[in-house]
């Protein structure tokens, strides 16, 4: 099953897929971690340094294709072979950060050798998620149009539900079969919530706490993986059985 | 003369000195059992061996010629078997050589590749970066434990190559001693690739402006790749 977390910037997407990666390292299941944040955040959250992004593995293969190596076989295998190369391993769970894009002229060819190639990787892993950044549209690009259930994140401003809505819609019509909830982070007080469910039409599969512990392993940039039970800990893990993506 | 007859020549000299040397294992009499195919994703916690890890060395080439010219069946071991290695890694090259008639070089390479990228074995994880020549295997715990070494993979590289169309004979070499022994042939498949690039260039682009071509030097001597630039040319030239 593959899982994007999508919403509006600092809502706590990073935060939630941290904790999502360090209940998929405890259940064992073989995972595949996505950090489609350009700036790096669930790698950091997560304490993983990177050595190479997949925007490196394009560039290499853009490389390959200026240097006039264009036949397709040829080509999707070297990906493979840089992508293999472009993930960080840490148990049972493989990490792969996308990078930062650059606009380095269009190239479609490369661009859906790519997509194959993370649908493929995507396949062999028992679980695969996604910390979706700026939105649906990119996971769409770049990742996958194969998301089976795009989580949508937000805090208990309007503003943050309103873009979850947004997010929902375009990914309704882009992946249609795809589940899709949401989740209100950072709630203070169980009215908070009850006001967000019932001024949106989206389904809420989970309300996840203020919470001291997380803010704490923010600010001293610990890894998440460290983090020890607490009480959004727990709802996150709550929200992502509810999603049918851990068991 | 064939395409590769330089490479080829090359290959059979580090294979008899080898020999001469005492350092050739031939590991030919196929595996009491084919190895199963099977999942191919090998994550690093699962990883007994790791084979051709770039910083070791790594060398993967394929090369073929005429009926004849491979020793069928053939499957020779420079270095330690999987079994016998001391530490989680080993260099590695795979060199194999497929005889036969092939009458569309571009058509045949493509299947001899396809047969070489496609042997998922259980346990073993193969990636590939063909113009590096590179590859990078995982060999799992469950497969070392089971007892998989070179003389299956070898079996099974040779048995897909043998369904390839034209093929009469498949003979392979793994080098697993060091990345000096795997460097000697590094200049062969490194020509090896050259031959092939300018060979696909020559049936994707139909361009045949040598002049500014960046391969005029191999193609202007290899009798080969002459003779498939004619056959390219002169198709072209029919009318309609
Ligand atoms: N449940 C929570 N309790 C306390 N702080 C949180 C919670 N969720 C997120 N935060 C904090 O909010 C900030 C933004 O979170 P982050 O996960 O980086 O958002 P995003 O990835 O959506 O931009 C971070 O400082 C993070 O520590
Ligand atoms: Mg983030």
């Amino acid at each position: 099953m593959i899982l994007a977390v999508c919403g509006k910037g600092g809502v706590g997407k990073t935060t939630v897929s941290a904790i999502g990666a360090k209940a998929l390292a405890a259940s064992g299941v073989k995972a595949l971690i996505v950090d489609a944040d350009p700036a790096a955040g669930l790698a950091m959250a997560l304490g993983i340094e990177p050595k190479r992004t997949l925007n490196d593995v394009r560039k290499a293969i853009i490389e390959e294709v200026k240097a006039g190596r264009r036949d397709e076989r040829d080509l999707a295998v070297s990906v493979d072979y840089l992508v293999a190369e472009a993930l960080t391993e840490r148990d049972n769970l493989a990490f792969l950060s996308i990078g930062r894009p650059e606009d380095v002229g269009c190239y479609c060819k490369v661009n859906v050798i790519l997509k194959d190639a993370i649908e493929m990787l995507g396949g062999m892993f028992g679980a695969t998620l996604i910390d979706a950044e700026a939105g649906i549209e990119q996971v769409n690009r770049k990742v996958m149009g194969a998301v089976d259930y795009v989580l949508l994140v937000s805090d208990t401003s309007a503003k943050a539900v309103r873009v979850a809505e947004t997010i929902r819609d375009v990914s309704g019509r882009m992946i249609p079969d795809a589940g899709a909830g949401l989740l209100v982070n950072r709630v203070r007080e169980p009215a908070e919530a009850d006001r967000v469910e019932s001024n949106t039409s989206l389904e809420v599969i989970g309300r996840v706490p203020e919470d001291d512990t997380v803010r704490e392993f923010d600010a001293g940039q610990k890894s998440f993986f460290d983090l020890p039970e607490c009480p959004a800990s727990i709802a996150v893990e709550g929200t992502l059985t509810a999603a049918g993506f851990l068991s | 003369m064939g395409l590769f007859d330089e490479q080829i020549t090359a290959v059979r000299r580090f294979i008899d000195e080898a020999e001469d040397a005492g350092r050739l294992r031939r590991l030919d009499s196929p595996a009491a059992e084919p190895w199963p195919s099977g999942s191919v994703l090998v994550l690093e916690e699962d990883t007994a061996l790791e084979l051709g890890n770039p910083s070791v060395g790594s060398l993967s080439m394929l090369v073929w010629a005429a009926e004849g010219e491979a020793r069928d069946g053939a499957v020779s071991l420079v270095g330690p078997d999987l079994a016998e290695a001391s530490g989680a890694g080993l260099p590695f090259a795979q060199v194999v050589i497929a005889a036969g008639d092939f009458p569309n070089e571009y058509d045949s390479y493509r299947d001899l590749r396809d047969a070489v990228y496609d042997t998922r074995l259980k346990g073993l994880s193969v990636r590939a970066m063909p113009s590096k020549q590179v590859l990078w295997c995982r060999v799992s715990r469950q497969a070392a434990d089971a007892g998989f070494s070179i003389g299956h993979l070898g079996a099974a590289l040779l048995e897909s190559l043998r369904d390839v169309p034209g093929v009469t004979a498949a003979e392979a070499l793994f080098i697993t001693s060091s990345q000096e022994d795997i460097s000697r042939l590094s200049g062969a498949a490194a020509g090896a690739r050259r031959l092939v690039d300018a060979m696909m260039k020559m049936y994707q682009e139909n361009n045949f402006d040598c002049e500014t071509c960046e391969y005029q030097d191999v193609c202007e001597t290899v009798m080969d790749l002459k003779q498939i630039r004619k056959k390219l040319t002169d198709g072209k030239a029919v009318p309609g």
